[in-house]
């Protein structure tokens, strides 16, 4: 009997193991969605009635235990007005219904109370002049009104450029950058993954093993070692040659010999080669036998049989192995900083002159901007925020991709399934 | 004159029937160049990765013993950075891996795997700026209490299971029942720690190995997972039902069937997860502080050999002496990652292969 619930208790610690990897993926993902959409939303105002008799209007950015920190209103410059208040020094504090923010071009935004007259007056405060970007009474909103105020700010973060070097305004030159970059990466990976997924399909012998061996060893390789090899050959070798042989007249400025989006587009689809390989070459083989032998049999070679058949019945497959290196690729951000991602692009990637698509150019990306907003901003409380904001849309693309490759391989292997039967 | 159109006479004059077998050939063979030529360019860049870091590296011979010194300090941070994940991924990837294979419902398995998977493609960027900017500031008070819920609820969950165990029905659900109550629980050891800021341990540095080893074991845990669950998995269904048959309990048959069947694979899942943790850069390059520091305390920073180069290769020039220190500690990480992969893949080769001869004996 004790024997049994021994063995009970040890299957409790399991289930215990279980249950906590659940609670960790939804921790994250709660953490991520509250702390991702919460910089968009409209923040309360306080007013703080401090015991020596002053009084301080602004956002409650965090709370310490003994202290408070206030963002007060930012007149000089942004990220330059915090108030650290101790708890034992506040009166009295409140929500004043009339309070005004005033968000300008620049990022900074005023505090106020008062009528709209109160508005030029409190812009006139500022010993720095900037446009008006908007104009918000943030605790006399309704709910609907706060939803107004979310879809405008939502509408803006991906609409619009970066402001104030990265702390405010929108991510829409990194969300281009992002999807540019994987875009010319699956160009790429996608005809030499399927080039190699077919040759392991067809042939057999020494060959195969060897590319096989060669997939699987670099599969686990860690991404900052496909950075080093995008850097030393791609970027320090091919590219200064091709600065030496084309662009000379332009040198010692780089062309190609700086990082790019060519560059680390190359490294990316090294980095996700096997998982197309991988991807396609098991979609090849799940196809039922019996499809090519029907084709042989009718007298097709075998390739045509391979072109005709299995590869429009792999199709599925493809597009597995496609948004499975989409999902990878866009996760990848150790490499970026080796070949070619900036805090700050001048200029997107892709845009209306010729030729369109840049490929020496610099880019941004949404996964460096969360690195660099958490860590390399001149103001840690906005950049951290800023990051959340940034990394809820990167892993909201990212779980899209890897949910729909999974119902893609389902409905594969449903389909094959009735082929059998 | 046109022959009869009903049986295609022009079809089968042997000049078009030649002319056509050739064009197809000739497709063929195009076709086939197209293939051979893409698998070979895929493969000269995967194999550009090795012999570009050996050709740049072997003509240069002799590093002065400052290299060798701070590529000691970078190891000695990324080992202890691994170890503190591995601790992290194996115990609770195995656990998690034992439960889904053998005790799970059916149907929760299936929510599971996809959950799992899903948190293996949460860009490791996120994990470090969770680990950085809201983990560090909370550990940096609360190592006591976390070591202390590592104790307790395992303790807990133990005692609980004895006491109750016997009582509940249907155990392949229990993971669903015991979410709430160890959130509950968690959230209430952490309330009541907070109430009592203890300064019992008190981290050297808010950026330390336990933090990275947290977070990094996080980003591992869903590899070890769904590389031991496929070891168990494969293990034939006979076995462990000769052992229920044998009056085995379910317990009895995990640790004395298929534990023993399987624990080669258990074995890759681990070498696999701290391969995995070594070479991850954004991580420790966001939760570590980037201070070299040697030793083996998990309270104190660290800079690992993924996070140095991350660092310092985009700005050191490409003939210096530095930058070919940087190219070692890469060909240091290429090695140690492929020698890793090798041993799990050849040991779950051989399970493979085992277990397939004994489910077909």
């Amino acid at each position: 009997m004790t024997r049994r619930r021994a063995d009970e208790a040890g299957t409790w610690v399991l289930a215990g193991a279980v249950a906590l990897c659940l609670a960790a993926m939804l921790g994250l993902l709660g953490l991520l969605a509250g702390a991702g959409f919460a910089p968009l939303w409209p923040a309360t105002i306080s007013e703080l009635h401090l015991h020596d008799g002053s009084t301080l209007l602004g956002e409650i950015v965090a709370v310490y235990d003994g202290a408070e920190a206030l963002r007060i209103s930012e007149t000089d410059r942004i990220g330059g007005a915090y108030r650290r208040v101790p708890t034992a020094d506040i009166a009295a504090q409140w929500q004043p219904a009339d309070a005004i923010v005033l968000t300008l071009t620049d990022g900074r935004r005023l505090f106020g109370r008062g009528h709209a007259a109160e508005e030029s007056t409190l812009l006139a405060s500022a010993s720095r002049p900037a446009e008006v970007l908007d104009i918000v009474r943030p605790n006399a909103l309704g709910t609907f009104a706060r939803f107004g105020v979310f879809a405008r700010n939502l509408g803006r973060f991906f609409g619009t450029r970066p402001a104030a070097s990265n702390l405010d305004g929108g991510v829409l030159p990194a969300l281009i950058g992002t999807l540019t970059l994987v875009l010319v990466m699956s160009v790429i990976v996608m005809p030499l993954g399927i080039a190699t997924a077919v040759y392991l399909h067809q042939r057999r012998g020494l060959g195969v093993r060897f590319v096989r061996g060669a997939i699987n060893m670099l599969a686990g390789v860690p991404s900052i070692v496909y950075g080093v090899l995008g850097l030393g050959l791609f970027v320090h070798g091919l590219g200064a040659d091709i600065d030496r042989w084309f662009y000379a007249d332009r040198l010692p400025m780089p062309t190609f010999g700086s990082g790019g989006l060519l560059w680390a587009a190359l490294t990316l689809a090294l980095l996700t080669l096997p998982v197309v390989v991988v991807s396609v070459e098991e979609g090849l083989a799940r196809i039922p036998v019996s499809l090519p032998e029907g084709s042989l049999a009718l007298g097709a070679t075998r390739d045509e049989t391979l072109w005709h058949l299995l590869l429009p019945a792999a199709r599925p497959a493809l597009l597995t192995g496609l948004i499975l290196a989409i999902a990878r690729a866009a996760g990848a951000v150790a490499p970026l900083m080796l070949v070619g991602v900036v805090k700050l692009a001048p200029a997107l990637p892709i845009d209306g002159s010729f030729p369109y698509l840049h490929p020496s150019r610099q880019f941004m990306h949404l996964g460096f901007v969360v690195y660099d907003a958490a860590l390399a901003s001149s103001d840690a409380i906005r950049g951290v925020s800023r990051a959340y904001a940034c990394a809820a849309l990167l892993v909201g693309v990212v779980i899209a991709l890897n949910l729909s490759a999974i119902l893609l391989r389902n409905r594969l292997r449903d389909r094959y399934r009735a082929l059998e039967t | 004159m046109l022959g009869n159109p009903a049986t295609c006479e022009s079809l089968l004059s042997p000049d078009f029937v030649r002319a056509a077998a050739r064009s197809r050939l000739r497709r063929g063979r195009l076709r086939a160049l197209l293939v051979n030529t893409g698998t070979a360019i895929a493969l000269t860049g995967l194999l550009a990765i090795p012999l570009f870091l050996l050709g740049s590296l072997l003509p240069w011979t002799g590093f002065p013993a400052t290299i060798w010194h701070r590529f000691d300090m970078l190891l000695a941070g990324t080992l202890r950075a691994a170890a503190c994940a591995v601790l992290v991924a194996v115990p609770l990837g195995i656990a998690t891996a034992m439960f889904t294979a053998h005790f799970c419902a059916p149907r929760l398995r299936a929510w599971i795997k996809p959950a799992l998977e899903i948190l293996e493609a949460v860009p490791t960027v996120v994990l470090g700026l969770i680990a950085a900017a809201t983990l560090a500031p909370w550990l940096k008070t609360h190592v006591a209490t976390v070591l202390a819920l590592i104790v307790a609820v395992p303790a807990v969950l133990l005692a609980a299971g004895f006491a109750f165990g016997s009582r509940v029905r249907g155990e392949g659900w229990l993971p669903l029942w015991l979410l709430p109550l160890l959130i509950a629980g968690a959230a209430v050891g952490v309330a009541i720690a907070a109430h009592r800021p203890s300064a019992a341990i008190v981290p050297a540095s808010p950026w330390n190995a336990m933090l990275v080893g947290l977070a990094l074991g996080l980003a591992a845990l869903p590899l070890v997972f769904s590389i031991a669950e496929d070891a168990l998995f494969l293990v034939p269904r006979v076995q462990t039902q000769a052992a229920f048959a044998l009056g085995a309990t379910r317990w009895q048959a995990l640790t004395s069937v298929l534990l023993p069947a399987a624990g080669s694979g258990l074995v890759a899942a681990a070498l696999l997860g701290l391969s995995r943790c070594l070479g991850e850069t954004m991580i420790v390059l966001m939760a570590s502080g980037n201070t070299p520091i040697a030793g083996f305390d998990p309270l104190v920073g660290l800079r690992s050999i993924s996070a140095d180069l991350a660092l310092g290769m985009p700005e050191t020039a490409p003939t210096s002496e530095a930058y070919r220190s940087l190219l070692l500690a890469a060909l240091a990480l290429l090695v140690l990652t492929v020698l890793l992969g090798s041993i799990a893949d050849f040991v779950r080769e051989r399970l493979r292969r085992r277990l397939h001869a004994d489910g077909h004996a």
